[in-house]
């Protein structure tokens, strides 16, 4: 590795100014990131992190001010010639081939090459060794990627970024999709590669992490550096003010009295497989009555993907019944679900929450087209559907350019709040929650939190599914620990704690 | 201003490009084989648009093309990548020819509504297959349609030669249709008939009902994100099921429409690729009605230029096959761009 020791800037942006017509995405953005490092940066959505990212990746270039590399202002062509300098970027969502095993994603596109030019698959495997070992981890590498758990999965795109010989890695929000004990692997990994010398740069919500793990924390709010501080010199309070720009109140809230009555909602010995065909739920026994917010917390993959689809309709079941509002909904359609009431926020926004390629209104008003209100005679009341959408988007302050602008042109928190929108105007009876407040900034997670809070003191019943710990004590009146498919156990907020709920998640006993 | 200029600008140029490269690369074959490329442009422009009856017999070329076209984009938008209306037009055309026929005996006013009806129901019948295997087991619609169209080509085919070959006849053809069930002229002495306003009105009537129909919302959710259509509570099998079924129709009355308008019978042979060139002018027109409408009068002006060319020049008329093809491409490829250019936004 070339000696970097004696350059202060590995990597940077000097006054890095980015518009997008009236938008000003990048406001003289400053940012030094020191070899050998762990430099964090943190903010809302639209605070301006994604932009900086692809400038500082060269896939955009800044209309103003430019990228620094090993103290030298440089002009980067595109992504392969940041790469060529030694800048990788791990994306939130991981750019993975499903049908190859670990180790053919490792060294996809970078072969190393034999006799007769074939693939020399035992240098692949010793490569692949030597980045495992220095990494610290062990993987399996005859895997495939779809049957790799996720923290895996985000382990080998690192490893691939090393394995192409980059010595700077971005990480977009890392730890977004990983269980607590998965967190801590990915932080050992980090601070691994730092003793290596290598440079990390990583975008988080998690104010924790930020603080654990960073060497420096810069802050952004509004497309400008707000902050630049170490960790000693700071605490997370501060850190969330300088997000939002005003005191951010984590209050707690109180739980719902014991509900009694008959079940809203209930499953029977359900049983239920995943998109691939194999059983991932069940045999389980589940109620949730109105006025409670039940919170699944389980590692990634042991089931709670399937329990959502099969509240929300959309699920496979193989055995079992399931029940709504004392009638049979084993095999009834998602239309019937929605129809009955059940409003879904799904995990997965830019697929199934929303359908990014159309406008703001469009997907407001998704599922709702024939409702009496929006249309007459199979037509639709185009202005009754601008008034409607301008009310309830207005209502969760969503901001929007205009109704006709497509979906994707907002931030992360805001396409979720236009969820929200539709599904709570629906006026449900049970919200089926996934990770609702995934990729949403600080402010916007306490405005989802008050939402589905509201929703409960109004008489519905949730179903929380979420990779948040936090969140899953903070709003569930009741906690479900989910493993492997199987319900360990139950907690009432108030018996609650971390380690409780841990314990569950691993199919432990609760005490 | 300017930001609202500038996309509609860049999504003209785009829609042009295939066309400009067309120009271009046939310049090159023309010049490649001895002939001089702005001189037959200048001759094609004059026989595809120099005065009314050229204008008409382009406007008669593009008759078909507009409905074959829209059969295409109904589908397309829907997600579904239906390449069967060949097949329902020589199906529609056929039961179209017969029925005109058949019914000889009945007014006019009647028979021709009845006979185009006959050919769109078999039209959207001869889909049901292909739409109920995607929309039930997601069986590839593109195979089904594709194997079907020759199985309608070749049964209308055996059809003509055998039961229904008219007595005393060499060729392949059904017996002439009654004169009362021909769809009128507009402009005696063209060919110019009656179906192209038919037609015209229909794609017209299929830009309101994209926009403002609830099932026109419905199909273009399920064809942008058929997940997402489902979580909302849209009926998507259905929907891929009834844009299917649609699309036959379209497809089978495009080709009773060209039997009653132009035919005036059934041949073996009915139609040279107007289905397949219906898909390229879907994709060329973005599935909208102005797109289709553009796309199939150029393509109604390049067969009709192509037509009468070859009689007052050496220009093979082979140079209009590779016009066409050329635009077929770079229409594709587009399309392919455009995706490639939406996944790294």
């Amino acid at each position: 590795m070339i000696d970097r020791a004696r350059v202060a800037t590995r990597l940077g942006a000097r006054k890095v100014t980015r518009k997008f017509g009236p938008v000003v995405a990048n406001d003289r953005v400053d940012l030094t990131v020191a070899p050998g490092t762990i430099h964090a940066i943190v903010g809302g959505n639209g605070a301006g992190k994604s932009t900086l990212m692809r400038i500082l990746q060269g896939v955009d270039s800044p209309d103003e001010g430019g990228v620094v590399l090993d103290d030298v202002p440089v002009r980067l062509a595109g992504p392969a010639d940041a790469f060529a300098r030694g800048i990788g970027m791990v994306h939130q969502e991981f750019m993975l081939a499903p049908n190859l095993t670990l180790l053919e994603n490792l060294i996809l596109a970078r072969e190393p090459i034999g006799a007769g030019g074939l693939i020399d698959w035992r240098a692949a495997q010793a490569q692949a060794d030597r980045l495992a070992a220095l990494a610290g981890v062990a993987l399996d590498w005859r895997l495939k990627v779809a049957d790799a758990p996720v923290h895996q999965r985000q382990i080998l795109e690192i490893l691939r970024l090393l394995y192409r010989g980059a010595d700077v890695l971005i990480l977009d929000e890392p730890t977004a999709v990983l269980a607590p004990a998965q967190v801590a692997e990915l932080i050992g990994l980090m601070r691994r590669l730092k003793s290596e010398g290598r440079t990390i740069l990583f975008i988080s919500h998690k104010l924790d992490e930020v603080m654990n793990v960073a060497d420096a924390i810069t802050v952004m709010r509004a497309g400008r550096v707000v902050a630049t501080t170490i960790p000693a010199q700071t605490n997370k309070a501060q850190l969330a003010q300088w997000m939002v720009g005003e005191p951010v109140d984590f209050r707690n809230r109180a739980p719902a009295p014991r509900p009694h009555g008959d079940p809203l909602f209930s499953t029977r010995r359900l049983v239920a497989r995943d998109g691939r065909g194999l059983r991932r739920l069940g045999p389980i026994d589940l109620e949730l009555f109105p006025g409670e917010v039940v919170g699944i917390a389980g590692v990634a993959g042991n089931g709670q993907d399937e329990l959502v689809a099969c509240a929300a309709g959309l699920g496979s079941i193989v055995e079992g019944a399931l029940s709504f509002a004392g009638a049979d909904f084993t095999r009834a359609t998602a239309a019937r679900f929605r129809a009955a009431g059940i409003g879904y926020l799904s995990a997965d926004r830019a697929e199934e929450g929303l359908c990014l390629a159309a406008s703001v209104c469009d997907n407001f008003v998704a599922g709702r087209e024939q409702d009496a209100a929006f249309s007459r005679a199979g037509l639709l009341r185009r202005r009754a559907i601008n008034l409607g959408a301008e009310r309830a988007l207005e209502k969760l302050s969503v901001r929007y350019g205009r109704l006709t602008d497509a979906i994707r042109s907002l931030s992360g928190g805001n396409q979720q709040r236009v969820v929200i929108a539709r599904e709570l105007e629906r006026r449900p009876k049970l919200l089926v929650a996934a990770q609702p407040t995934r990729g949403v900034d600080i402010a916007g997670i306490a405005f989802i939190h008050a939402q589905i809070a509201t929703f409960r003191d109004s008489g519905g019943a949730v179903l929380l599914v979420s990779e948040e710990l936090d969140e899953i004590l903070e709003l569930s009146d009741r906690i479900v620990g989910l493993y492997r498919g199987q319900i360990t156990g139950q907690l009432l907020r108030s018996e609650a704690s971390v380690e409780k709920v841990g314990r569950l998640m691993l199919g432990q006993k609760a005490a | 201003m300017g930001a609202a200029i500038l996309p509609i600008f860049s999504r003209a140029a785009g829609v042009a490009a295939p066309f400009v490269l067309a120009v271009a690369i046939g310049a090159i074959v023309l010049a490649a084989t001895g002939h001089e490329p702005l001189g037959v442009y200048q001759l094609m422009a004059s026989e595809a648009f120099g005065g009314e009856r050229r204008i008409a017999a382009t406007l008669t070329a593009a008759t078909p093309l507009l409905l074959t076209g829209l059969a295409a984009a109904v589908a397309f938008r829907s997600g579904i990548f239906n390449v069967g209306a060949e097949g329902c037009f020589y199906l529609g055309g056929m039961v179209a020819a017969l029925l005109g026929f058949a019914l000889a005996e009945w007014p006019p006013i009647l028979v021709v509504p009845v006979a185009l009806a006959g050919a769109a129901i078999v039209g959207g019948l001869w889909l049901i297959g292909p739409g109920i295997l995607r929309a039930r087991l997601g069986v590839d619609e593109v195979v089904t349609t594709l194997m079907l169209n020759f199985i309608a080509i070749d049964l209308t085919s055996w059809l003509v030669n055998g039961p229904l070959l008219v007595r005393g006849s060499a060729n392949s053809a059904t017996a002439p249709i009654a004169a009362g069930a021909e769809l009128p002229r507009l402009l005696p002495p063209t060919t110019l008939h009656l179906g192209f306003v038919i037609s015209l009105a229909l794609v017209v009537l299929y830009g309101f009902w994209s926009r403002l129909a609830v099932a026109g919302f419905r199909s273009r959710l399920v064809g942008l994100n058929a997940r997402f259509s489902r979580a909302v509570g849209i009926d998507v099998p259905a929907t891929f099921l009834r844009m299917m079924v649609l699309s036959g129709l379209i497809g089978g009355l495009a080709g009773g429409i060209h039997a009653l308008g132009l035919v005036h019978r059934f041949v073996a042979g009915f139609s040279p690729g107007y289905g397949f060139t219906g898909i390229a002018i879907a994709l060329l027109g973005r599935n909208s009605a102005i797109g289709i409408f553009l796309a199939a009068i150029v393509f109604g002006a390049l067969s009709s230029a192509g037509a009468t060319m070859q009689l007052f020049s050496d220009v093979p008329i082979e140079i209009v096959g590779i016009m066409q093809g050329v635009v077929m491409i770079f229409a594709v490829a587009k399309l392919g761009f455009g995706q490639a250019r939406a996944a790294r936004a």
